[in-house]
């Protein structure tokens, strides 16, 4: 008569084969999820102290920057003193540019103003590409 | 050939390769990752950037850049630790003259007002650090229009 079979004895060790993909999975997962702080901005190249440079009024876009964020745009010698919001300043300096390549940004800042607006302005001015910027305080 | 009897055979080299080394190989990556990671110090600073859409990414190494923290009552913070407005292009000097590829990030707070940043600017000129970056949130045109 044959015997009856064995149960199958559970076996007493860990399956260990799956652990190294459970801890790849963990190192993949930080290796993705893991963020580097970037540094990024705006640019901009400060004159030199002692650099000093005459230019005709003509090739001088004022943007006088007010406490409440409106932008005040005089172009060149003309004393006319246009009201504009700093989004409209992208749109401005490519038309002006585009008459005059010579032209400088004045960015003429009220010292009530938050940076947020100087920030603005500077963001349309390099956005429509603009090289030559002067950051100056608003007398 | 002759075969001897009592000879034992040869064992056969194990054809898998060993698996349960692979689990300790991976687990001494990680633990590698995870002590070798620093993490920035997260300033206790309430410091809101402003946003901008022309906002770049700075090619410059780490290296180079400098930090300048703008609270927002005005309070400047130079590698952390408080400098007076006054004193910001004798910190800065130095540091310029030790490496003339040194662009200073200014992170100011969105609504410090200009004044304090004019100041800033006059400073690091008088440094002779000319490259300049201001920090800023990159902004989506989408954001601006519902603005």
């Amino acid at each position: 008569m044959p015997l009856m079979k064995r149960k199958a004895r559970p076996t007493g060790d860990i399956p260990t084969s799956s652990m190294a993909d459970i801890a790849f999975l963990l190192l993949i997962f930080f290796l993705v999820t893991t963020v580097f702080d970037e540094e990024r901005g705006l640019r901009i190249v400060l004159p030199e102290a002692a650099e000093e440079v005459e230019v005709s009024q003509r090739n001088i876009l004022h943007l006088m920057i007010q406490p409440n964020g409106i932008v005040h745009v005089k172009r060149g010698e003309s004393p006319q003193i246009d009201p504009q919001p700093a989004s409209a300043i992208a749109a401005i300096w490519r038309q002006e540019s585009a008459a005059n390549p010579n032209l400088i940004a004045a960015v003429k800042t009220s010292p009530q103003a938050p940076y947020r607006f100087m920030v603005d302005v500077l963001d349309q001015l390099q956005l429509a590409r603009a090289d030559k910027i002067s950051l100056q305080i608003l007398e | 050939m002759m075969r001897k009897g009592g000879l034992k055979r040869k064992s056969k080299a194990a054809s898998d390769i060993p698996s349960s080394s692979l689990a300790d190989m991976a687990f001494l990556l990680l633990i590698f990752f995870m002590v070798t990671t620093t993490f920035r110090k997260e300033q206790q600073r309430e410091v809101v950037f402003p946003d901008a859409e022309a906002t770049q990414k700075l090619e410059e190494p780490r290296k180079d850049v400098l930090h300048v923290y703008v609270e927002t009552d005005g309070a400047i913070y130079i590698n952390d630790r408080l400098v007076p407005v006054e004193n910001v292009s004798d910190v800065i000097a130095p540091l310029w003259a030790d490496n003339r590829g040194l662009v200073v990030m200014i992170r100011s707070d969105r609504d410090v007002s200009y004044s304090r940043i004019d100041q800033i600017l006059k400073e690091l000129q008088a440094a002779g650090a000319v490259r300049v970056a201001f920090y800023t949130n990159l902004e989506q045109r989408m954001v601006r229009e519902r603005r």
